[in-house]
């Protein structure tokens, strides 16, 4: 028994080694680098411990970016969840065409986050763009509204157009989840005379539970890390009024020219990120115990 | 007899030279011009210089401006990097102290003896005891606007900021904004905003010992000013680059832009009336007399350490200073780029494109706009390090933006842009 762990652990050994080192490599690089003074790619730094690290932390900025970014993650996991959630429950009923709209759903998510930035951009712009003639139309605004203008419009719009795109996929997640639920519970329910409300709340809500739980920790995870939307629609502003960490980061490694200093923020990202998921992963975990 | 061919044969191989068995030098070119008009162009005259020049292959991979201060410090580092690079002139800075340049003062100097540049194109590149690059073409920011639509408000071209705000007020009617100003956090802010802070006497932002002197009263009146404007323009001005300044102008929702150039899209998407299309000076502060702009000479960066790669991009730099290509070059995008070298001014090449034909009237007084341009950190002679950190971070934009979003009083704001200037600089 003992001889044939070796052996298997022998086999896999490699694998581990390659991931550990493509893994691994980067981070403990990023480390490596945020206890220097390096400041652009390709110059030599000196050893400054961790300087770096007092200097980020006594940072408003650095605090600044993430408060910045907990709004994004929370704004961007209610919104997903409820759009995901209400497209799901569509698509897991049968009408025509329902498996047309279950393929054709993740169109927004397959289109490049460039064409993404442009349509929203023509469409959200004040000369020429659709929305803003509409509202007027419609008599929601009198006057066009700079979607991109203020700091707290620019970040509601930018959660509503990454919302957008990615509320399909996690849809898609759901949908399985759903369609994993025995259909004799709902029947049974329904003889018992559980009304549509009563059903989701009791059936469907509790199973689906679990999907939504690791939706939640993947969906936080993505969401956190998103930066082409933001880089390319607002590059953080206005006014700093969408500087997430992954935006600070970029800024400082490359507009500041402080590479060092972008990677002890990086570095302080991925604890927090880590934390998170550490605590998301064991209540989990006891929470799929309890049931 | 076989012998005799063979030994023939033989004997002619060893007469040709190495260099016909040789591979061509391959060299590639990154530039920063990505409408795809402007790489068209630039493939023209890059095919041209291919195949009159057999031993050399000259490629070209467009860049984008927003990217390539961080992607060429990377790529250089990685061994990946072009052999030539477009620049402007607080880019070179930043390469400079990577030691990825070598001075190219031999070089300009023979080309300067050949062609005559205009001295201050070579003096934006010329610091720390050398030339660092090779100056390709010069871009002036100008106040574009639709004659029709100034005649039909009853308003003269503005001489004076007092004028150009009244301008601008009487234009902003049923739905048209009487100006567009960008007040992004991106590199254009800072041009239009020196641009009118140039005009208000505001010219330095260094003293004579590199310190800075941003923070002065002539700054304040310039941004104070020019957030009055903002207020003129589309609400989501915060947000825009070039593009959708020039979109603004020629749908006609805004009446008056500063931008280099529209000529190219006003011609396709605008009307293509040039008898319509007006061009002025930015107006001047109350109490100057001279109107100013900003003024940018681009350049080329040499990035090879290869012998024969160097000499290849220096062979294709002397191909394209050439008058019969230079005006091809610069035409890529008619009235936005202007010749740096006496004898491009003249050159036929420039004028007898079908568009400066047309559009001649505009480039003459793009031409006549650019003999008083400036550049912010390339004032007075003198260059310091920090104008790459000020200029990469939008310094100047970020203080705009601290005004027309964050609500700040404009002297707060140059106040706090000066701070941001000495941290960034560190």
């Amino acid at each position: 028994m003992q001889k044939s762990r070796s052996l298997a652990f022998a086999f896999v050994a490699p694998a581990l080694l390659v991931l550990a080192a493509i893994l691994g490599w980067p981070l403990v690089s990023a480390v490596l680098l945020s206890l220097q003074d390096v400041r652009t790619i390709g110059s030599q730094g000196q050893w400054v411990g961790f300087t770096n690290y007092s200097t980020v932390i006594s940072n408003p900025m650095f605090w600044t970016s993430v408060g910045m970014s907990i709004v994004w993650v929370v704004a961007n996991a209610a919104l997903q969840t409820v759009l995901a959630l209400m497209a799901a429950l569509t698509l897991n009923q049968n009408f025509p065409g329902v498996k047309i709209a279950r393929t054709w759903i993740i169109l927004t998510w397959i289109v490049p986050t460039v064409v993404v930035v442009i349509i929203w951009r023509w469409l959200f712009s004040t000369s020429g763009g659709m929305i803003n003639p509409l509202m007027m139309q419609t008599g929601i605004v009198s006057r066009p509204v700079g979607f991109f203008s203020t700091p707290w419009t620019a970040m509601a719009t930018l959660i509503f157009i990454n919302s957008w795109r990615w509320f399909p996929f996690i849809a898609l997640m759901m949908l399985a989840g759903l369609t994993r639920i025995p259909a004799d519970l709902y029947e049974a329910a329904r003889i018992d005379g559980a009304n549509g409300w009563k059903r989701f709340t009791r059936i469907t809500w509790p199973l689906l539970a679990p999907t939504l739980g690791v939706l939640t920790v993947v969906g936080t995870l993505l969401s956190f890390n998103v930066f082409d939307i933001i880089w390319l629609l607002t590059a953080g502003g206005p006014a700093g009024g969408t500087r997430t960490l992954p935006v600070m980061i970029y800024e400082t490694a490359f507009k500041g020219y402080k590479l060092s200093e972008a990677a002890t923020i990086s570095v302080l990202a991925t604890m927090l990120l880590m934390a998170f998921a550490l605590v998301a992963t064991r209540w989990l975990a006891k929470e799929g115990d309890s049931r | 007899m076989k012998k005799r061919i063979l030994g023939l044969l033989a004997g002619a191989s060893m007469l040709m030279p190495l260099s016909a068995f040789a591979a061509p030098v391959e060299i590639t070119l990154w530039h920063m011009e990505q409408p795809p008009h402007r790489v068209a162009r630039i493939q023209e005259i890059i095919d041209a210089f291919n195949t009159a020049h057999p031993d050399i292959v000259v490629k070209q991979e467009p860049q984008n401006w927003g990217e390539v201060y961080a992607k060429a410090p990377a790529a250089l580092s990685a061994g990946a990097g072009p052999d030539m690079l477009f620049a402007i002139p607080d880019f070179t800075p930043i390469l400079k102290n990577i030691g990825a340049l070598t001075s190219v003062a031999d070089f300009v100097a023979e080309l300067d003896k050949k062609h005559d540049f205009v001295d201050s194109t070579v003096q934006s590149y010329s610091y720390d005891g050398g030339v660092w690059a090779v100056p390709l073409y010069n871009m002036a920011m100008s106040l574009w606007y639709r004659k029709s639509v100034l005649d039909g408000a009853g308003l003269k071209v503005p001489e004076t900021w007092a004028d150009w705000k009244a301008a601008a007020e009487k234009l902003s009617v049923d739905g048209t904004y009487g100006i567009g100003v960008p007040a992004n956090k991106q590199l254009y802010t800072d041009q239009t905003i020196y641009s009118v802070m140039v005009n208000g006497g505001a010219t330095e932002i260094y003293n004579e010992d590199g310190t800075l002197r941003f923070n002065n009263p002539q700054t304040v009146a310039a941004l104070d000013y020019y957030a009055q404007l903002q207020k003129l323009s589309p609400p989501d001005s915060t947000s825009w680059t070039w593009g959708e300044a020039e979109a603004c102008f020629v749908s006609k929702s805004c009446g008056m832009i500063m931008q280099f150039s529209v000529i190219s899209s006003y011609d396709t998407q605008g009307g293509g009336d040039p008898a319509d299309l007006g061009v002025a000076p930015i107006p001047h502060a109350d109490g100057e007399k001279d109107h100013n702009t900003i003024a940018y000479a681009n350049a080329v960066m040499l990035l090879s350490k290869d012998e024969a790669k160097r000499k290849a991009s220096e062979e294709f730099i002397r191909y394209l200073l050439e008058p019969e290509t230079y005006g091809k070059f610069l035409n890529m995008e008619p009235g936005l780029f202007m010749p740096v070298t006496a004898d491009g001014a003249k050159a036929e090449s420039f004028w007898g494109d079908p568009m400066a034909t047309k559009y001649k009237a505009q480039i003459e007084q793009i031409i006549a706009n650019s003999q008083n341009g400036r550049l912010f950190g390339f004032t007075s002679g003198r260059t310091f390090p920090s104008i790459a950190a000020i200029s990469a971070q939008n310094v100047i934009a970020e203080t705009l933006q601290s005004i027309v979003v964050g609500g700040k009083s404009a002297a707060d704001a140059v106040a706090g842009g000066q701070d941001r200037m000495v941290e960034v600089s560190k």
